[in-house]
């Protein structure tokens, strides 16, 4: 309920500020994005948390530059991904990368979306 | 992105947050739900010209003891058609004028201030003569008692006060069938007072500061009841909100507003029990609660935060800017703190403007290196921005990774953006709420800050140094649309700002030309390490 509440907010706050054509992060994915993703895939507390350090972070006294968020997740017994109609493929959205050294952390990558077909 | 643009999003951003505030705002809670009986309208007696009280219910499971409640339509004009209403004693003093009718209420304060005074040359009345209720009323639980007080005149010792820089006391009585009720009220000459009710059978009764002054209501700003509760924090409630069942044990504040005025009772010492009941437009009617004896400090007139902090620096809790209090109070005391050493209060905004940009400098500055350190990697963002045409995602990303390798970042940041918005509404609710700021001067016409400018000079000289700075701001926008909707921003902006406050619509003014002469000088900086840059080769 919170979580899509929350993405909803994110999206309007995306699809308003980005027809006007204001982009001012400093990271890769963008803050909201940043966000985003966090809500989609880590527990909620935790997303939040990472939200608020990043947008504190956010500013000219940092480098910048790409920063993935980070997410907790324990794949032995969690189902994360959903196959298709056809039951023999599914699509990536998003690659969990193991944080080196920290268990159940990963780095959340999205897959870049497709404008051109091949 | 460059400044500008951050500003304009924070500015939309405010508003959206401003919106969602207004419509997520949470409601006053409601107590004692379950004692209240629902008074049915035939109780109130159609005839009766007292005004009406709810008997008293049963006593609460709760410890709290509340055993009545003022009943919630007390709209019944509570005079009746005898002489109650005439003027039985007149108190002078340097500042307000106050005249006490024969209720024993206070039937009119004038604020004797002439930079409050109307276009009209009147000077504002706190009691309104709209509204029944006025300040010091009695009214009982026992009807019979209720409807006999409202019959007969108080006595008063003298017709006439005045105040001569000193306090002085007049005393009232009223003698009924039943009882006698005294009232000692000692005025002290910046408008609080001390008022002592004494009865001569203890019976219940409530006393209430009145309604809320009606001189300046608007539909930007708080208007009605604010309690400072036993936790010491301020509960609102808004006029239209009013439950009419709200009781607050144990509060040291009970304070009825408009805009700039206030009618309230205070006593940090021994708490007052607060019973909120409301009119036929959800209005709060407040009193407080007692048996036998209360004696209580009060407060009339304007919500200046000099005077309130003389009396106590926690009835300046009675100033309220809203959800941005926290924010807005500081803004407020720094900007009263500059106009004790400028003297004008148009030119304590500018400050306050040029003030928060220097703060904010070191941030600007780091920017500005980075700047120059991305002018060398120009061709390679060319490079890329060929190279990735149509996958902006992954266009961005690249991006990023070049910033991040050679140290140089041309993004101002989400967080500079987002801390525009609380300073933004904080000074729009210190311009609306501060008295002190009513008819704040500024140059030539600008005898109000307050409010719009009336000649539209402001937000036209805003909008073209909005855009002056998209001009000389190097911008690189990919997709034309975009570029269009930037170039008539200032044009929407103009007109978005022209209902503003002066003072606000200064305050961004300010704000853009300093930002232009930032750009002034970043695009010097270039243009000389590039002139030397030739020199050398």
């Amino acid at each position: 309920m919170f979580r899509t509440l929350w993405l909803k907010l994110l999206e309007i706050y995306q699809k308003i500020f980005t027809v006007i054509g204001f982009g001012s992060c400093r990271y890769y994915p963008t803050c909201s994005e940043y966000a985003k993703w966090q809500f989609q895939k880590n527990n909620l507390f935790l997303a939040f948390w990472h939200t608020v350090i990043r947008i504190l972070k956010c500013n000219q006294l940092f480098v910048g530059g790409i920063d993935y968020p980070i997410v907790k997740k324990n794949l032995n017994c969690k189902r994360v991904y959903r196959y298709n109609k056809n039951k023999n493929s599914f699509i990536v959205k998003f690659w969990l990368v193991p944080v080196l050294g920290n268990k159940n952390r990963y780095y959340l990558i999205k897959t870049f979306k497709r404008t051109k077909s091949c | 992105m460059t400044q500008q643009q951050r500003m304009i999003l924070a500015l939309a951003l405010s508003f959206i947050f401003f919106i969602a505030y207004d419509y997520f705002m949470p409601k006053p809670q409601k107590v004692l739900d379950q004692n209240i009986t629902t008074q049915t309208s035939t109780q109130v007696s159609q005839e009766s010209n007292a005004a009406p009280f709810s008997a008293p219910v049963s006593t609460t499971n709760n410890n709290i003891n509340a055993t009545t409640t003022p009943l919630k339509s007390a709209n019944v004009a509570p005079v009746a058609a005898n002489s109650t209403n005439d003027t039985i004693a007149v108190i002078n003093a340097k500042n307000f004028k106050l005249t006490i009718d024969g209720l024993g209420r206070i039937s009119n304060y004038e604020v004797l201030n002439d930079r409050f005074r109307a276009e009209d040359g009147t000077y504002p009345n706190l009691v309104s003569s709209k509204f029944d209720l006025k300040p010091l009323e009695i009214r009982f639980s026992d009807a019979t008692l209720n409807n006999e007080a409202f019959k007969n005149n108080y006595i008063a010792d003298k017709s006439e006060i005045s105040l001569d820089g000193k306090s002085q006391t007049i005393t009232l009585v009223q003698k009924l069938p039943t009882n006698e009720i005294t009232k000692k009220i000692t005025f002290n000459t910046n408008g609080t007072y001390i008022v002592n009710v004494t009865l001569k059978t203890p019976t219940e009764y409530f006393l209430s500061p009145g309604f809320r002054p009606d001189t300046a209501v608007d539909m930007y700003t708080f208007k009605g009841a604010l309690i400072r509760k036993a936790d010491d924090t301020i509960e609102t409630i808004e006029d239209g909100d009013a439950e009419g069942t709200e009781v607050f044990m144990a509060s040291s504040i009970l304070s009825m507003n408009d805009r700039y005025y206030t009618t309230a009772f205070y006593n940090f010492d021994n708490r007052m029990n607060i019973f909120i009941s409301k009119d036929s437009e959800d209005r709060s009617l407040a009193f407080i609660k007692g048996t036998n004896s209360i004696t209580m400090n009060g407060y009339i007139g304007p919500k200046e935060y000099d005077t309130l902090h003389t009396v106590d620096e926690r009835l300046t809790d009675i100033i309220e800017y809203g959800f941005f209090t926290f924010l807005a109070k500081p803004v407020f005391l720094f900007l009263k703190y500059l106009h004790s050493l400028i003297g004008n209060w148009g030119w304590s905004i500018v400050a306050v403007t040029i003030i928060i940009r220097f703060v904010l400098y070191p941030l600007t500055y780091k920017g500005m290196v980075s700047m120059n350190r991305l002018k060398e990697l120009q061709p390679k963002i060319k490079e890329l921005q060929k190279q990735y045409k149509g996958e902006p995602q992954k266009m961005n990303a690249k991006m990023m990774e070049l910033y991040k390798k050679h140290n140089a970042n041309p993004m101002g940041g989400c967080l500079p953006m987002l801390l525009q918005i609380p300073v933004f509404f904080a000074i729009y609710r210190v311009l609306l709420n501060s008295i002190e700021l009513k008819h704040a001067e500024w140059i030539g016409w600008y005898t109000d800050l307050s409010v719009m400018d009336p000649y539209y000079v402001l937000p036209i000289l805003m909008g073209a140094s909005m855009y002056w700075q998209q001009r000389i701001t190097p911008t690189n926008f990919t997709d034309p649309l975009q570029e269009k909707i930037m170039r008539f921003l200032p044009l929407i902006f103009t007109f978005f700002f022209i209902t503003f406050p002066a003072g606000l619509t200064l305050y961004w003014f300010v704000n853009n030309l300093f930002s232009v002469s930032q750009q002034y000088y970043v695009n010097s900086i270039f243009s000389k390490e590039k002139a030397r840059k030739e020199a050398q080769s």
